[in-house]
């Protein structure tokens, strides 16, 4: 058996592992914003990772086609059936639009939680040590990404930026185990009902919604979207319907199951909603100070 | 040639990682199922029982650190695991016959270490609450299976690159 390590070895050995725990305390202290090289790395590194997505997205795309072409006559099918629907819901919805401006106009109030300009984006990578559910999009502070946006699918909200640089941003996904991560929602209803979004549950795969009023009744089947009141989310993006209520640990508050809207998985396209109404900072803010002792379960 | 086409296949590998893990997670009825691609680190240990363990480690530290800035945003990870598995490579192929079978049996168990290590490090710094079991259904398991599907297609085709670099090195070009 020859000798395993030898003294240089051992101390080289040694020193590595000092300088890996001091560099993994020193970027776990501060992971809002990422530092110049940090940034270089992530736009140049991003610039050459682009170049491998875009075609790996269209062959994915191509085969997404061929799958369109083999159900078309089944979806026209359904599809004919709804359009008598949408075309009167349409004439419905446009007179209620035509009347909320007008409302508005007479009560002066400009602002609307709502109304959001979106950012169209390509997803370039995601993590592939999946411990944190992050993908990277290829838009950043020049199309004018700022921290904390909303991101979402056709489908419903996904997550929201973590981190900007120039021509890169990243994006991490509701479905994060992330205590720090949090989205002001509301149960839309007679009352409408305001919680937090807040975790989630990796064996149900299913997000949790916190710090409901026990004095609301919630249902089962009620959908669940972003309230606008976290100060940067606008209003009104769907994120889910709720499965399961129940109280939370201390019997303070109720907690419901939320089974997202979006899809997680095989994300290609994503949009990125800029709030045109102020922003504040608020909830959807991580930097706010995350109240210890919550415990999900 | 060969020597260009050597860490052009690292470069290569190291992008085509997350593009991979854009299909992950697989839903299959109620489980979802992780798959993490671990196309470099295979690479890396042919490269440690092939060629050169000073290269592998090298090249495991520039991608363990561009892997740290670009993927994770902690940086001292993947630089301190990928020539750490680099060395072990290299120390245990010194035991065996070094045959293409016995490296990549040992790729794959260097895959299934990096991933033990990498949940280590995710349940220590508590980026993840899943329990050993867990990890071990629906993630270790898909995980050792996609990668077994690559170095099967993709073993060869390294081990006879890397081969004609050596003989090329010996020659003296």
């Amino acid at each position: 058996m020859p000798r395993f390590f030898s003294n240089k070895r051992l101390i080289l050995l040694l020193v590595g592992v000092i300088v890996l725990v001091a560099l993994i305390a020193f970027s776990l202290k501060d992971r809002q914003s990422a530092n110049l090289p940090e940034k270089m790395v992530k736009d140049v590194v991003g610039f050459g990772q682009s170049l491998f997505s875009k075609p790996a997205h269209s062959i994915t795309g191509f085969f997404d086609d061929i799958d369109g072409i083999l159900n078309t006559y089944e979806e026209n099918k359904t599809l004919k059936a709804r359009l008598t629907e949408y075309a009167s819901t349409e004439v419905e919805l446009a007179d209620i639009k035509e009347e909320n401006e007008r409302l508005r106009k007479i009560i002066d109030k400009k602002d609307d939680l709502r109304a959001y300009d979106p950012i169209q984006a390509t997803v370039i990578s995601r993590n592939p040590d999946q411990w944190e559910e992050k993908i990277i999009v290829d838009k950043g502070e020049n199309q004018g990404v700022k921290l904390n946006m909303a991101v979402m699918t056709a489908n419903g909200l996904v997550g929201k930026v973590v981190l900007v640089t120039k021509f890169k941003s990243t994006v991490e996904l509701l479905s994060t185990e992330n205590q720090n991560f949090r989205v002001s929602a509301m149960i839309p209803g007679e009352k409408d009902i305001f919680g937090l979004m807040e975790g989630y549950d990796p064996e149900r795969g299913e997000l949790i919604m916190k710090r409901i009023d026990s004095g609301f009744e919630v249902k089962v089947g009620q959908k669940v979207m972003s309230s606008g009141l976290g100060g940067i989310f606008p209003k009104g993006l769907l994120i889910g319907e709720v499965t399961e209520v129940s109280t939370d640990d201390y019997g303070l508050t109720k907690l419901a199951y939320v089974r997202p809207a979006a899809e997680f998985s095989m994300l290609d396209h994503v949009m990125i909603a800029k709030r045109q109404s102020a922003t504040v900072k608020g909830t959807d803010d991580p930097g706010t100070s995350a109240t210890e002792g919550e415990d999900g379960s | 040639m060969t020597r260009f086409i050597i860490p052009l296949i690292a470069v290569v590998l190291f992008f085509l990682e997350p593009v991979f893990s854009l299909f992950s997670p697989i839903e299959l009825g109620d489980v979802r199922y992780t798959l993490v691609p671990r196309f470099v680190i295979v690479y890396l240990v042919f490269i440690a029982s092939y060629y050169d363990l000073r290269k592998a480690v090298l090249y495991g530290l520039s991608f363990g650190l561009l892997y740290d800035m670009y993927h994770i945003d902690i940086i001292g990870i993947y630089t301190f695991l990928y020539p750490l598995i680099c060395f072990l490579a290299f120390v245990i192929i010194r035991q065996v016959h070094r045959s293409t079978g016995t490296v990549m049996l040992l790729s794959l168990f260097m895959v299934v270490l990096l991933e033990m290590m990498s949940y280590l490090f995710a349940s220590l710094i508590a980026l993840t609450s899943i329990n050993f079991e867990v990890f071990m259904t629906a993630r270790l398991v898909p995980t050792v299976i996609a990668n077994v599907i690559f170095i099967i297609l993709f073993g060869w085709l390294f081990k006879n690159l890397i081969y004609k670099r050596v003989v090329e090195k010996q020659a003296g070009m």
